[in-house]
């Protein structure tokens, strides 16, 4: 099978693989309270770094799901040291086994762009409470596109579409969720800050393709810098 | 800077892409893999150059590492810095 971007991120362990990356995900949550009797969801948790970040601040319930088993397992490692109550499993945003109205928050840190919005966003709908929250960190289009451009990026990071602001906000709204808020994130790292700095658990040999998606994705993520943006998307049942 | 603290930090930084210089001028990047007492394992990479917060890297990569990767003794190192990575 070919190999994708997805496990490149997945093989090189990348932890906190969103625009932000951790440091912006803290930012998001700063002035959240989740309490013990809340259930929050981290969507395509990856390695675990929110999920435990989320376990480790507040006393809620943690549930975390993943599409790619490498993910989960190295997620998996991160989280059983922390021994909270914290559920992790393989699962397909586009189809939970949650039931309906059973979820206070969902976080989707750049996870929806990698799915169909028309059927993950319905569905993270579905598993949140009346007045639960979506938060979404996700790709938009910030300037047209060529064709050409555009089936590089879609086709190199395995994505079946590049949405403007507008076309995000659209699917939002036919889900049913209410748009609190977008943002345009800050997105400076601090080079010094270890903590905040990006993590990888890497395997214990790491195939040369994946050294290649990597060396791609930074020089197409550089030539397309103008055209792609990042907005979070607060929304509310 | 003391071979100690030297070890410490690489510690510290295990798990980050981090751009070491040597007392010789040469720069090294990659994932800090494993310490010892005499070296520090960096999984190699070449990507990762500081542009306006971002890590981007240029013309792919120049060695590729095995096992624990590149050795680099601890008593060579003159700086080490985290190399900021963007990811979507």
């Amino acid at each position: 099978m070919e190999k994708t971007y997805l496990d490149c991120l997945a093989a090189f362990g990348i932890g906190g693989a969103h625009p932000g990356g951790l440091q912006l995900t803290k930012k998001l949550l700063a002035n959240e309270r989740f309490d013990e009797n809340m259930v929050v969801l981290d969507a395509g948790c990856g390695t675990g770094q929110t999920a435990a970040y989320l376990a480790n601040e507040f006393d809620c319930q943690v549930l975390a799901v993943d599409l790619n088993p490498l993910m989960v397992e190295k997620a998996t490692e991160r989280l059983v040291n922390l021994q909270k109550d914290i559920c992790i499993e393989v699962a397909d945003v586009q189809s939970l086994s949650y039931e309906e109205g059973s979820i206070d928050v969902i976080l989707s840190e750049s996870v929806i762009s990698f799915t169909n919005p028309t059927i993950s966003i319905p569905e993270m709908t579905r598993v949140l409470k009346n007045n639960g929250k979506l938060f979404a960190i996700e790709m938009v289009l910030e300037q047209p596109l060529s064709a050409d451009g555009r089936k590089e990026i879609t086709e190199f990071y395995g994505m079946d579409q590049i949405w403007s602001v507008n076309e995000w906000m659209r699917a939002f709204l036919a889900a049913g969720l209410t748009i609190q808020s977008i943002e345009v994130p800050e997105l400076e790292t601090d080079n010094d800050d270890i903590e905040t700095a990006t993590d990888f658990s890497l395997s214990e040999s790491i195939d040369e393709t994946f050294h290649d998606i990597l060396s791609r994705h930074v020089v197409l993520t550089e030539n397309y810098k103008d055209q792609l943006g990042v907005r979070i998307f607060k929304c509310t049942k | 800077m003391a071979k100690e603290n030297m070890y410490q930090m690489c510690n510290r930084h295990r798990g980050k892409a981090v751009m070491i210089r040597t007392k010789d001028g040469k720069e090294h990047r990659g994932i800090i893999q494993h310490v010892d007492n005499r070296q520090v394992y960096l999984q190699p990479m070449n990507g990762g150059r500081n542009l306006g917060g971002f890590g981007y890297g240029y013309g792919g990569y120049g060695y590729r590492g095995r096992g624990f990767g590149l050795g680099i003794a601890l008593g060579a190192i003159a700086t080490l810095a985290i190399v900021p990575f963007f990811f979507w």
